[in-house]
């Protein structure tokens, strides 16, 4: 049997800081620039959304008069953790209950833009928003001096183009959260998840299906090393090694995929990468076997590319768990969504999100729609089909941590169906 | 006990402040009054009088002076929606309503007298002002007519009614030979005979003869007494000197103490009894005069406890500084002004207002005023005040900086009609300097604002006063009490950003808003205006003297009132102590030190020394003195006889006033408490709470009035007696304890006193759960209370459990005062605020109580000091924990001794004179290897030097200098070797030193790349790892990038907490706070980011 191929290229270089020089810059500039960007999108928008309201910014804000801001919002969290903290004069003898998110009844939503702040009350649900959103909304300042919120307009998704006509079934497994060598991997069950796609297992049936697998993404996270040895302190010479364990393991495992179909590797959290997003790719030296096949490819976190003209977009995750824990959604898809409404992926970076300092750019906004938005690391699957107002069409993916569930997931080019490949190495089930 | 005084000549320095007098020097009527001295005045003397005279010339002059609101409307349009409310119209017109007002501030002035009121006397006159708010928020000027001032002499034995008047004439002709100059047509106005009794010594007889002197004005008396002093020659009667009694007395307390006023109650003026002013005098909205019998003044308790709406307004200004300098009002202008004007009572102010120098863009919910020139900024600043009309003033150090600043500015700009900023007409603020000198608070130079009406609170004299803090900078302080870092903008960018555009000055006025908005916050959360009033009711003095005056001025006023009632009289008996004496202090039983792992009970007696003075009658008027006993010849029941060997006779034969004074206290303190508890209004509840704390401090310091010998009333026969007591009483209570609870009387344990201090007593009962020592604790405080004199009581009070004893007043301890969980951790006297030190001595002190009292882990706790030691020594502490700040005070020449912070500005300068540290400034900085046998003051550096050069630092320095001492304080009681186990161990042989990147032999060196494994040098350019460490590739590039990644969060986190300081995410954070916990790590962050990078890109091949 053949397996299918499909055109790919990345659209990741945007994610790629090689050629930033940091000088000494601060996060004011990344402000800006997401400010300015989206202001001439919103701008745009206000006309058929609300016409024939003055925009105006902070400063030219006059009380009781109806008007349009657009501004980068803020939300003061009063949970908020602080660096300040670990210096506060009393150490609390008792140690705080940690609630699961940093949201309070009391926090309050700011907008600011160039010439100013002001803060916000009426129909904007704090919950539901987190600093670093750029929205554009309709009311009007208060005698207290507030703005009061009627109308709340964001961008909206972004503008798509065509989904390909694929008449042929071609699948994209995504798969996350590996942790190989943390107590919860289990070598027997990503072996069986590596000869389901590489055609050593099952039946005719399940063999035609795996030849149509055209590419593996791993989205984040595929080792696991012990925080111990990477502290600073000085690791004693047996030890040395151990670090390295993990990612050898992870290596002879990838280098068995990738000598039968392509392979994007995505750095998380956890991975060793840089900390703040845009993570860069997973160094080669790393993977001493796998880097040697040509369809092997460590790609930055957010990624973004192509196949066969069905774009993607994806992250490993740290995005929505932050805006987790700043704001509140009946689920991550939500989150998900908001985003692309958002047309931001990361929000909340830099504020509470680490992220680079850049000077004139901010790669995450989203400039165009991908038909295919996956996040990585989450707590179970998910999906759903995305309709934009503009009959825009966006498959949103929730991939489960692999080493806690045993799930991946597998997308058809043809439809954007989604599946589940579930493995268990238990035989009571 | 005494120091403070030596240095000083007479008059000695009293505890009460010194030279804080009110009034400029006097001026004869008629003439105009010169501008003040800048100078201090040449001789302190604390509570003087001075004479203004009521200068009706420049009367007119005023009235003319062009207000710039007629100039500017729009200006006028906008002050006038912050006018006070106006007054009702049967109060504009007529006098048919009785009206109350609470007052703030009472002084005086020299006018003619009152034709109407006082039909009988003429010539100029004493009149009171009384400067108040009433209930609805007008503001009140009350001018009260007739009240004299007077003092009394002891009558010579023998003097008839022909002799008094003889006496009269005499000390009249005295008066006006040395008051040549003075036109006042008659000095003495009456000298009348009195009975009464001096509060000296126990009498038993009930009163004597004494001279009640009247004079015209105030400063008379002070001359007055002088002549009397030195001795007046009378036929007849030879010549005498006289002792005077209450010649020290400032008329304005004086006429409060009469006519029974407390500092802030409400006064009322009945219906009719009041002249509206024919001649408006004053900015008040309501103008009366009146007589001051006819004043009525109430009581602070139900509808009169309540508060007045004040109008407070908080301020602060921003000079534009030349680079280098600190502003000088002769070269530097003012380019801002934030003023905000808050209700009392009211969570918000209800006008923000900036003022500023050039255009400035909106601010939201701030009224923005733009001026083009300086002029027009300070007048209207002056129309502000002057519209607003603020009953209170504040600020943080304003006193010292923000109003002299304004006004000596104004004079250097020739704006004569600027400072008029008080609440009368025609009178100009004057600035003098004066030395606040008390041996509670310290001495501290200040200037003295005069601002008539209106009562000015500075926060960091408040500040400096009632907290011992490390750093008084608005930064730090509003970081302890509100929880916030502020802003801090350094004054050399101050210039940069008003020579910008209207955006930067945009953001300068933001910043100067909140530095004025702080202020306020501060007074709110800390409950100022309750606390302070409610101390001025309690004591008696205006809520003036608090601020500017110590405490001995509050027990006088408390023991004039008392006095009075009894028909007592005080004599001036001030420069009679040598400020030599001494007197044995307080007790404090030996510590057994140790870490004791049982519960310990803490017995304290309750008001130890006010307790005593009233169990045993301590006061002026029952001390009998030696050669009295015999000569008086007294039973001996009646009478105390002190361990310390004085004789006081027994409350039956006479009752002091002193208990009597601290009966009241104690009494309505309980009260206080006891409504507290009732009380839900939080008005009312800040009001109660207030009080309760004022009458606790003010009982406390009677004792302290009796023991300053430099003080108004000194009393060593008392202060002896009353610590004799209670070193009496500790050790009684030791000797109970343990003979009472012992196996042999059946208790399980044998009681042990580990420890006892002036008012405290530790006991081990020997039991181990908290219940049971509680138990224990109240039997014995219950059983011992009965053996002493009531009111003495002793208490039980908490538990220590455990409890690390070091010394004397060193322990620290988890503080229980329930049997199911403790309350706090306690310490005393170990180094978690000292200010000289580090904030890794804080951090680490802290973290090894926790460890060893709360989590009981002493292997955990030496641990974490080895893991901490260890970080020290590889240079893997954050800098900023190594920040030692000093404040520089006078310039490098003016230190006797070299001092490392003196050293390092000097060094600075020449570096960067634009930044560096001025007179004033606190320096920070940290102590770097230096070659050896460098002096200690040559290796200080600037951190920001430090971090921007790689120099290394010198662990040992902190190691020996910082730590080891407070560290070995805690582990000698808990570790038998604790020196050699903590500082010599294993974890301190590896040290590394970071190379310096820019000085001395490093110029000279050759920089070649290194494996990144191993360290061993690499030939080929472009390698990162050595051929032996290939394979370990993985690994290290992990350890590299794990590295990075830390970084990377640290770098957001802390310059994202900067951003929300700030309050703005699109404009880059300009703050260089040093005072700030992270400024030096957000430094840091900022350069390790960079090297962070050029580390990783090695991998890149």
């Amino acid at each position: 049997m053949e397996r299918k191929q499909a055109d790919y290229g990345t659209q990741d270089e945007r994610y790629m800081i090689q050629g930033e020089r940091y000088q000494g810059q601060q996060y004011s500039h990344i402000y800006f620039t997401r400010l300015h960007h989206m202001r001439t999108l919103l701008h745009a928008l206000v006309p058929s959304r609300n016409p024939n309201v003055p925009v105006t910014t902070v400063l030219g804000l006059e009380e009781g008069k109806d008007c349009v801001l657009v501004g980068t919002l803020f939300k003061h969290m009063k949970l908020k953790p602080s660096i300040l903290d670990e210096y506060s004069k009393e150490r609390s003898v008792v140690p705080l209950v940690k609630p699961h998110n940093f949201m309070h009844p009391e926090d309050n939503l700011i907008l600011e833009d160039e010439s100013g702040r002001v803060a916000l009350a009426g129909a904007i649900p704090p919950a539901a928003y987190v600093t670093g959103v750029v929205v554009a909304l309709h009311g009007k300042e208060t005698s207290a001096g507030n703005f009061l919120v009627e109308d709340v307009l964001e961008a909206g998704l972004p503008p798509q183009t065509l989904l390909p006509s694929i008449n042929e079934d071609k699948y994209v497994v995504f798969v996350s959260g590996l942790s190989v060598g943390s107590s919860t991997f289990n070598p027997l069950q990503f072996q069986l998840l590596i000869d389901h796609i590489t055609g050593h297992l099952g039946d005719e049936n399940e063999q035609t299906v795996a030849s149509k697998i055209v590419r593996v993404v791993v989205a984040g996270n595929s080792v696991h090393i012990a925080p111990r040895y990477l502290n600073g302190q000085t690791v004693a010479a047996k030890d040395q090694p151990r670090i390295a364990e993990p990612i050898k393991e992870l290596d002879i495992m990838l280098t068995q995929l990738v000598a039968s179909l392509p392979v994007d590797i995505m750095p998380g959290c956890n991975d060793p990468a840089n900390f703040s997003l845009p993570q860069q790719p997973l160094h080669r030296c790393l993977f001493s076997g796998a880097s040697t096949y040509n369809t092997f490819s460590s790609c930055p976190n957010p990624h973004e590319f192509e196949l066969d003209n069905v774009k993607f977009l994806g992250t490993s995750g740290q995005n929505i768990d932050d805006l987790y824990k700043y704001s509140d959604a009946k689920d991550r898809l939500e989150f998900m969504e908001r985003t692309l409404t958002w047309r931001h992926l990361a929000p909340t970076a830099p504020n509470s999100l680490g992220c680079y300092p850049y000077t004139d750019k901010d790669p995450f906004l989203v400039e165009s729609c991908p038909h295919v938005y996956f996040v990585g690391n989450q707590d179970r699957y998910e999906s759903r089909l995305l309709q934009g107002s503009e009959k825009q069409q966006v498959r949103l993916i929730s991939i489960p941590r692999f080493c806690d569930t045993g799930i991946a997931v597998m997308l058809n080019l043809r439809n954007l169906e989604c599946t589940t490949l579930s493995f268990s190495t238990s035989f009571d089930s | 006990m005494s120091s403070g005084g030596k240095r000083r000549a007479a008059p000695p320095a009293a505890p009460s402040a010194a030279g804080a007098a009110k009034r400029a020097h006097p001026t004869p009527p008629g003439a105009p009054q010169p501008p003040p001295p800048a100078a201090a005045a040449a001789e302190e003397e604390d509570m003087m009088d001075e004479d203004v005279f009521l200068d009706e010339t420049i009367l007119e002059e005023d009235e003319a002076a062009l207000l710039l609101l007629d100039r500017d409307e729009a200006l006028a349009s906008r002050l006038s929606r912050w006018k006070r409310p106006a007054l009702p119209a049967d109060l504009v017109s007529g006098c048919s309503r009785s009206v109350a007002f609470q007052q703030l501030d009472i002084d005086y002035v020299i006018g003619e007298s009152h034709k109407e009121l006082l039909p009988k006397s003429s010539g100029p006159a004493a009149i009171i002002r009384i400067f108040g708010v009433t209930r609805e928020g007008h503001s009140v000027c009350c001018q009260v007519h007739g009240f004299e001032p007077y003092f009394y002499i002891s009558c010579p034995s023998g003097m008839g009614p022909d002799d008094i008047s003889r006496f009269k004439q005499i000390l009249e002709v005295r008066m006006k030979e040395s008051n040549r100059s003075s036109n006042v047509p008659k000095f003495v106005k009456s000298v009348e005979l009195v009975q009464k009794q001096t509060i000296m010594h126990y009498q038993p007889q009930k009163s004597q003869s004494f001279l009640k002197i009247v004079v015209t004005l105030p400063t008379m008396v002070a001359s007055c007494r002088g002549i009397l002093e030195r001795g007046i020659t009378m036929e007849g009667l030879g010549s005498k000197s006289f002792l005077t009694y209450e010649s020290n007395i400032l008329f304005a307390l004086r006429f409060m103490i009469d006519c029974n006023i407390v500092g802030g109650n409400w006064l009322e003026v009945p219906a009719g009894k009041y002249r509206k002013a024919a001649r408006i005098m004053s900015y008040c909205q309501l103008e009366l005069d009146c007589l001051y019998s006819d004043l009525v003044s109430h009581a602070a308790e139900g509808e009169y406890s309540k508060m007045a709406p004040f109008r407070i307004l908080s301020f602060d200004i921003e000079c534009a500084g030349r680079k280098g300098h600190f502003p000088e009002p002769t070269h530097d202008p003012v380019i801002q002004i934030a003023n905000l004007l808050t209700l009392q009572g009211e969570a918000q102010p209800f006008v923000r207002n900036v003022m500023t120098l050039k255009s400035c863009s909106p601010i939201v919910g701030v009224d923005v005023m733009s001026f083009d020139t300086e002029r027009d900024i300070l007048l209207a600043w002056r129309d502000l005040i002057r519209e607003a009309d603020p009953d209170i003033i504040i600020g943080y150090n304003i006193c010292k900086f923000d109003l002299p600043y304004l006004i000596e500015r104004a004079e250097v700009l020739k704006i004569v009609e600027f400072p008029l900023l008080g609440r009368i007409r025609n009178s100009r603020v004057r600035v003098r300097d004066t030395t606040f000198n008390s041996r509670q608070y310290g001495t501290r130079e200040s200037k003295d604002v005069t601002l008539e009406g209106r009562v000015q609170f500075d926060l960091l004299q408040a500040m400096q006063r009632d907290y011992k803090l490390s750093s008084y900078s608005l930064n730090s302080v509003s970081a302890h009490f509100l929880g916030e870092q502020k802003e801090d903008v350094h004054h050399s960018i101050i210039s940069d950003l008003q020579n910008g555009n209207s955006e930067t000055r945009r953001r300068l006025a933001v910043y100067c808003l909140k530095d004025a908005y702080l202020p306020q916050r501060l007074l709110d959360k800390l409950m100022y205006i309750y606390n302070y009033v409610e101390m001025a009711r309690v004591t008696g003095v205006p809520i003036s003297f608090l601020l500017s005056r110590g405490q001995s001025i509050k027990v006088l006023s408390q023991l004039l009132r008392k006095a009075k009632q009894r028909n007592l009289v005080i004599p001036n008996m001030k420069g009679q102590g040598s400020g030599q004496d001494t007197f044995e202090g307080a007790t404090v039983l030996e510590a057994r030190a140790g870490y004791y792992e049982k519960p310990i009970a803490t017995l304290d007696f309750a008001s130890l020394y006010p307790s005593i003075m009233m169990a045993h009658n301590l006061c002026y008027c029952t001390l009998v003195p030696p050669e009295d006993v015999r000569k008086l010849n007294l039973p001996p029941e009646s009478l105390y006889k002190t361990p310390s060997g004085e004789i006081f006779v027994k409350q039956e034969l006479q009752k002091g006033i002193l208990p009597e004074i601290l009966e009241e206290l104690l009494a309505a303190r309980k009260r206080a408490k006891a409504d507290l508890k009732e009380a839900k209004d939080p008005f009312e509840r800040a009001v109660l709470d207030g009080r309760q704390l004022a009458l606790k401090i003010s009982a406390n310091s009677v004792y302290g009035f009796t023991g300053a010998t430099v003080g108004q009333l000194p009393c060593l026969e008392i202060s002896s007696s009353v610590t004799s007591y209670g070193r009496q009483m500790i050790e009684h209570t030791k000797k109970l304890v343990e003979d009472k609870f012992t196996t042999l009387n059946g208790y399980e344990h044998n009681a042990e006193v580990i420890y006892g201090d002036t008012d405290s007593v530790m006991v081990q009962f020997g039991v181990s759960t908290v219940e049971d020592a509680m138990k224990l604790g109240r039997e014995a405080a219950d059983f011992i209370s009965e053996t002493f004199i009531k009111p003495i009581k002793l208490e039980f009070e908490k538990i220590y459990f455990p409890y690390l004893l070091i010394s004397k007043k060193r322990y620290a301890g988890l503080y229980w005062t329930n049997p199911e969980k403790f309350d706090k951790m306690d310490t005393k006297g170990i180094e978690t605020v000292r200010r000289d030190n580090c904030l890794l001595v804080k951090n680490l002190v802290t973290e090894c109580l926790h460890k060893l009292l709360v989590d009981r882990d002493i292997p955990g706790a030496v641990q974490y000091v080895k893991n901490t030691i260890s970080d020290l020594l590889m240079n893997r502490v954050d800098l900023s924990l190594l920040v030692i700040t000093k404040g520089l005070t006078k310039t490098g020449e003016d230190y006797a001794v070299k001092a490392a912070h003196v050293e390092l500005a000097e060094r600075m300068r020449k570096r960067d004179a634009a930044t560096a540290p001025t007179v004033g400034d606190r320096v920070p900085y940290v102590i770097i290897k230096a070659a050896k046998g460098a002096k200690a003051y040559e290796k200080s550096e600037d951190p920001i030097y430090v971090l921007d050069n790689n120099i290394p630092i010198d662990p040992h320095y902190y190691l020996e200098n910082q730590i080891s001492k407070p560290l070995l304080r805690i582990f000698e009681p808990i570790l038998k070797n604790a020196s050699r186990e903590l500082l010599h161990g294993s974890h301190t042989r590896a040290v590394s030193i970071s190379t310096p990147s820019n000085s001395g032999i490093m110029k000279f060196a050759k920089k070649q790349l290194t494996c990144l494994g191993c360290k061993a040098v690499i030939s080929g350019p472009n390698q990162t790892l050595c051929s032996h460490c290939k394979g370990r590739e993985a690994e290290l590039y992990c350890k590299t990038v794990a590295n990075v990644s830390d970084l990377e969060m640290l770098f957001g986190k802390l310059w994202t907490q900067c951003q929300e300081c700030q309050g703005s995410l699109h404009q880059d954070v300009l703050c260089t706070s040093r005072d700030c916990p992270i400024f030096y790590r957000r430094r840091k962050a900022q350069k390790d980011m960079a090297e962070a990078r050029v580390q990783l890109d090695r991998w890149d091949f």
